[in-house]
């Protein structure tokens, strides 16, 4: 965990300091005289990031120094690999809703997650959409009556 | 009307056929999703949020209490049979509750589970009912300056508690304000990163966000964690013999201590903000195993374990509203979600409810007094079939979360652009829950951001801008010695959250732990 707190506290250093000298003077306009600047709050919240993401990184290679280096890493490789699936199922989803219709955004999204998850069984891949679809029809259109718009 | 009429009005509203039924659907979905390992009480309510948009008020509100009630108690079967807690706060009931299990007592161990959650949650709610009210009336004496105080405290509090470390309890209650600022400014009215999108211009949508952060994100760990999860549902047996089914006298006597004590740690725990129904049902479980005659027996099956945990978490659930309702601070990750649901629906949490909308707020009270009745009737008659959602694989749940995720922070916009919200904070959510970052913090830091802006702007312009005229506010100045405290407390290493967990390295290394487990703190 500490190597992983070394780079998140980097990350997050580097984020905090792109903000308050590039994102927050060019995309936040001063606001008028007399009031609190609209830049104050959002400057003070990444002074606190930065300055704790330091702290963070200073704190972690200095535990480090005195136990050594550590194995493994916090994000497994099969972590890792279902949030790419997962990402991936969303955005054919996403690319179908846009060039199709929702409902064939959401077949897609069931589909796509239980093949991508292992789910080899024909019945089940074709079963499991109709049968949410159905219930969802049923619920937002028969029973709450209302159209998911 | 006195508040007793009140609360008998809202009896009145609850039992009726058009409410009743939603409430009753709300503890059922609430204890089915609870008993799904990695499905806590925040995915469910986020995820039906959506779904109670065109539901009367005191429905809807009637709901979403019954699922986070529901699945405070429907986490135990998990824990039990599984010896994977359905939350984390439901690890210590793995601890005796799955070597029950293994000697054919499960069922013994889920009634046991399932009456001390109805009670502890039960005397919890009369707590709330007590204690909101009368300090919801000294909070009306709060002015800005106090307020931002306050606020302040409770962000710092909440950071430093509910992860493992207080620096990254800190960012993340930074950027969650930070997140916070995205839209108009309420006073000047400049865009504050909206970078031309109108979507933006009203502000990141909690809803979404929470989906993302909370429901999302714990479906993709869960996805990375599948094969061990689907491996544990293959070992479950249960008993034939009467005394391994039903909670003998003897054992009635044992536990009843074991609730009380529980109840009163929970509630306890649940009112201070961040502590969590993690630390409440370890603590709980600890002073048991502490007061027993037979300390060492514990973790081999003794009931009293169970009781002693489950009165504890699902103690925290309601009396965690108490500064919700009373100061309008969520103090859990569940409050934080209730909040936008109040709001949706016409209850803006904190002192003034009660005084606006008394009604409305015996409705809720009323609801979820309900609500433990009929988490008791739910789980009594349907313990049965929940134990065998439990078989289902996880991969064929997930599919229907994704989509269950999909609709929902569709739904509150009607915009694809909820989607793209949703997804954003989905991947953010999963690397903090890898990286152990709490999105808890994160996510109450964002409700409380905008109050925390207008108090504090408001506090300048009290103030005159010099900050020795605080000392004409000394409630304000008692709050930042008490955040200063606080800060140099936690940071030198004194952690409740951290004594609770001297007990987890044994869950972690009987009990299969899932990423939420090690990760959802605080919720």
């Amino acid at each position: 965990m500490r190597r992983a707190n070394v780079t998140s506290g980097i990350v997050l250093a580097i984020f905090g300091l792109v903000m308050l000298f590039a994102v927050i003077p060019v995309h936040i306009a001063p606001g008028p005289e007399g009031v609190m600047s609209p830049r104050l709050v959002p400057a003070m919240m990444m002074i606190v990031v930065t300055g704790l993401a330091v702290l963070l990184v200073i704190t972690n290679l200095r535990a480090e120094r005195r136990s050594g280096p550590e194995a493994g890493s916090p994000v497994s490789r099969s972590a890792l690999i279902a949030l790419l699936k997962i990402g991936a199922v969303f955005a054919l989803a996403i690319v179908l809703y846009l060039w199709l219709s929702p409902l064939a955004a959401g077949a897609a999204l069931i589909i796509g997650a239980l093949v991508a998850l292992g789910e080899r069984r024909p019945f089940v891949i074709v079963l499991m959409p109709v049968a949410l679809l159905t219930a969802l029809w049923l619920l937002f259109y028969k029973l709450l009556g209302t159209a998911i718009v | 009307m006195s508040a007793l009429e009140y609360l008998f009005v809202g009896f009145q509203d609850v039992v009726d056929p058009g409410i009743l039924p939603w409430l009753t659907v709300g503890v059922t979905l609430g204890y089915v999703v609870g008993a799904l390992p990695g499905l806590g009480k925040g995915t469910g309510v986020a995820v039906s949020i959506p779904l109670t948009f065109y539901l009367e008020p005191v429905a809807a509100l009637g709901m979403l209490i019954g699922i986070a009630k529901g699945s405070g108690a429907g986490s135990a079967v998990s824990a039990i049979l599984l010896n994977t807690p359905g939350e984390p706060s439901s690890a210590p009931t793995a601890l005796d509750g799955y070597p029950l299990a293994r000697q054919g007592k499960a069922q013994k161990a889920l009634k046991m589970g399932l009456y001390a959650s109805v009670i502890g949650d039960f005397l919890s709610t009369l707590i709330l009912i007590g204690l909101a009210a009368p300090l919801a009336s000294y909070a009306l004496m709060i002015g800005p300056v106090e307020l931002c105080a306050i606020l302040l405290f409770s962000l710092t509090f909440v950071g430093g508690l509910s992860g493992r470390s207080l620096t990254k309890g800190l960012i993340a209650a930074a950027l969650g304000v930070f997140f916070a600022t995205v839209g108009l400014e309420v006073e000047t009215f400049v865009p504050r990163f909206t970078f031309g999108l109108l979507e933006l211009e009203d502000g990141i949508s909690l809803v979404p966000m929470a989906i993302g952060m909370l429901a999302l994100a714990e479906m993709i760990v869960q996805a990375g964690d599948l094969r061990t999860l689907d491996a544990e549902t293959a070992n479950i047996k249960d008993g034939t013999a009467r005394e391994d089914r039903v909670v003998l006298a003897s054992e009635w006597r044992r536990c009843i201590p074991a609730i009380l004590r529980g109840t009163a740690i929970g509630s306890a725990v649940g009112i201070l903000p961040g502590l969590g129904a993690s630390v409440g049902s370890f603590l709980s479980y600890g002073a048991t195993q502490r007061l027993s005659r037979t300390p060492e027996k514990f973790g081999t099956g003794m009931i009293e374990g169970v009781a002693a945990a489950e009165s504890a978490d699902n103690a925290v659930v309601p009396s965690s509203l108490v500064p919700l309702f009373a100061l309008g601070i969520p103090g859990s990750v569940i409050a934080a979600i209730l909040i936008a649901a109040f709001i949706l629906h016409g209850l803006t949490p904190g002192p003034l409810m009660f005084k606006e909308q008394p009604r409305l707020v015996a409705d809720v009270y009323a609801a979820m007094i309900c609500a433990s009745l009929i988490m008791l009737i739910v789980g009594c008659t349907g313990q049965r079939v929940f134990a065998q959602v439990i078989k289902v694989p996880l991969r064929l749940i997930i599919p229907g979360v994704l989509l269950l995720c999909s609709v929902g922070a569709y739904m509150e916009t009607g915009s694809i652009f909820s989607i793209y919200v949703m997804l954003f904070f989905g991947v953010l959510g999963f690397f903090a829950r890898k990286l152990d970052f709490s999105f808890v913090t994160f996510l109450i830091g964002f409700v409380i951001g905008p109050k925390l802006e207008l108090s504090f702007r408001q506090s300048i312009q009290i103030l005159g801008h010099d900050m020795t005229n605080l000392v004409k506010h000394p409630i304000a100045v008692a709050f930042i010695f008490l955040t200063i405290a606080v800060v140099w407390w936690i940071g030198r290493g004194n952690r409740p959250a951290a004594a609770a967990r001297h007990l987890e390295p044994d869950v972690a290394a009987a009990p299969h732990n899932t990423g939420t487990t090690r990760n959802q703190k605080g919720g």
